[in-house]
């Protein structure tokens, strides 16, 4: 019988774990990211899950901040992940 | 729940330590604006209160309200104009609706009062409400209905803040008075150039010289030298009549020549009581002007003041000569009605002396000569 894994899109959708990075042209929209680890002109580093999400850039600047999201703009050169 | 939205003052030149900072204790910044020496951020109250809890060393300050509370805050600021422009705007409205005057176009005082009382009836009056073209219409045919005898036409309409009534009074027709005996005389020296008879005898003929006072028609109707019946004579004599016009022209005349210096000026007017607001600063002027205001009697006007020099010109002989006939003509053109005409001028006398041109002209007329003389 196929496993339908009722149980974690049950808790996915209660808890909303999932995330997502969205790149417009000089805007970078993070969506759920846990932490924010570093803030600087050139790099931005976000805790996602068990990854690390670094944003590389110039004049990079956070334009709106919640607990869930985050909008960055400026010249956004690399965005990378490493597994911890 | 609707949170207040403020923008909050973070006096730092670092920038990403303090979004840092607020980042770590949760803060939510829906904006922000870098400045100089500072940071504005926007966020709710609820944040802002933890911000000056946690940030303890950092000043600050609400800068200003966002959204829905900076609009109140806006209103609170300019209440005074805004319900002075709100009060304005109401009292503007409500007196472009009043009738302040109501002006009856008719010559008698009866008919003025009978046509107030009437607009009175039906609420229109001084301080009143205006009302409908519709309701207009429907009041004028109302009132033309309740007083046909009297009322042939009606007209009421604006003007500004005054309700202006034209009427028509009915006109009774008056039986035409009948005489039993009358001659037509001539009025003026003249020979006959026309005659046309209704009634009675014409004891004068087309190309006949009349005196003035001479019976052209004659009421008397004769048979064998007698009288046999007496009628009024009716009909239309025209003739020629002959004038000597005498005029002088000088051959120095004064015109005015406009300088193309203008000044503006404002006049108020109360009655007929003119009050000039700026003092006149030119000498010679001609005024034109322009209506600003106008209520009642009482009228702002904007003046326009054009500066103008006399200045002195030699005519030619020619010109005086012209001028001169002009003269004649315009005279006797005065005295004439509109179905009689000049048919003839000629100039008798043309002597120039001491700067002045002196003239003789002789005139023809077409006039109307025949006069009813009831006996």
């Amino acid at each position: 019988m196929k496993n339908l894994h009722f149980k974690e899109y049950f808790q996915n959708y209660l808890y909303d774990l999932d995330y997502f990075i969205t790149i417009y042209e000089n805007n970078l929209h993070v969506y759920n990211y846990q932490k924010l680890t570093k803030l600087s002109e050139q790099e931005i580093i976000l805790n996602i899950n068990n990854k690390k999400v670094i944003i590389n850039g110039n004049n990079l600047k956070i334009k709106q901040m919640t607990k869930q999201e985050l909008l960055i703009y400026g010249e956004v050169l690399k965005v990378a992940f490493t597994y911890e | 729940m609707n949170k207040k939205i403020i923008w909050v003052k973070i006096i730092t030149d670092n920038y990403y330590q303090v979004l840092f900072r607020l980042n770590s204790i949760g803060i939510v910044i829906y904006d922000n604006i870098i400045k100089d020496k500072y940071l504005l951020i926007k966020t709710n109250y609820e944040d802002y209160l933890r911000i000056t809890k946690y940030l303890i060393s950092y000043k600050v300050t609400i800068y200003k309200n966002a959204g829905i509370y900076l609009i109140k805050d806006i209103i609170k600021k300019y209440i005074v104009f805004i319900i002075g422009i709100i009060i304005s705007v109401i009292l503007l409205i409500v007196v472009n609706n009043l009738i302040f005057k109501i002006e009856v176009n008719s010559p008698k005082k009866e008919i003025q009062l009978l046509l107030k009382r009437e607009l009175k009836k039906y609420n229109l009056d001084t301080l009143k409400l205006k009302k409908s073209h519709k309701k207009i219409e429907e009041i004028v045919e109302k009132i033309l209905e309740n007083n046909k005898d009297t009322l042939e036409w009606l007209e009421i309409k604006y003007d500004g803040l005054i309700l202006v009534v034209n009427v028509t009074e009915k006109t009774k027709v008056k039986d035409e008075e009948v005489y039993e005996h009358c001659h037509v005389i001539a009025t003026k020296d003249a020979k006959i150039s026309s005659l046309n008879i209704y009634r009675g005898v014409a004891l004068k003929e087309v190309n006949d010289y009349v005196n003035k006072g001479d019976i052209i028609l004659s009421g008397d109707i004769m048979h064998n030298e007698e009288v046999k019946n007496l009628v009024c004579a009716s009909g239309e004599v025209y003739g020629e009549v002959w004038y000597k016009v005498k005029v002088t022209i000088p051959l120095i005349e004064n015109y005015i020549e406009y300088t193309g210096k203008n000044r503006y000026n404002f006049n108020i007017k109360i009655n007929d009581n003119k009050y000039k607001i700026l003092k006149s600063r030119i000498k010679n002027k001609k005024e034109e002007e322009i209506s600003l205001y106008k209520l009642n009697d009482f009228e702002i006007n904007l003046v326009k003041e054009k500066e103008y020099v006399t200045k002195v010109r030699e005519l030619s002989e020619e010109e005086a000569y012209t001028k001169g006939i002009n003269l004649a003509l315009e005279k006797i053109n005065l005295t004439l009605a509109e179905d009689e005409e000049i048919i003839l001028k000629k100039v008798l006398k043309n002597t120039v002396n001491d700067s002045t041109i002196y003239l003789e002209v002789f005139i023809v007329t077409k006039e109307n000569i025949g006069y009813v003389l009831v006996l």
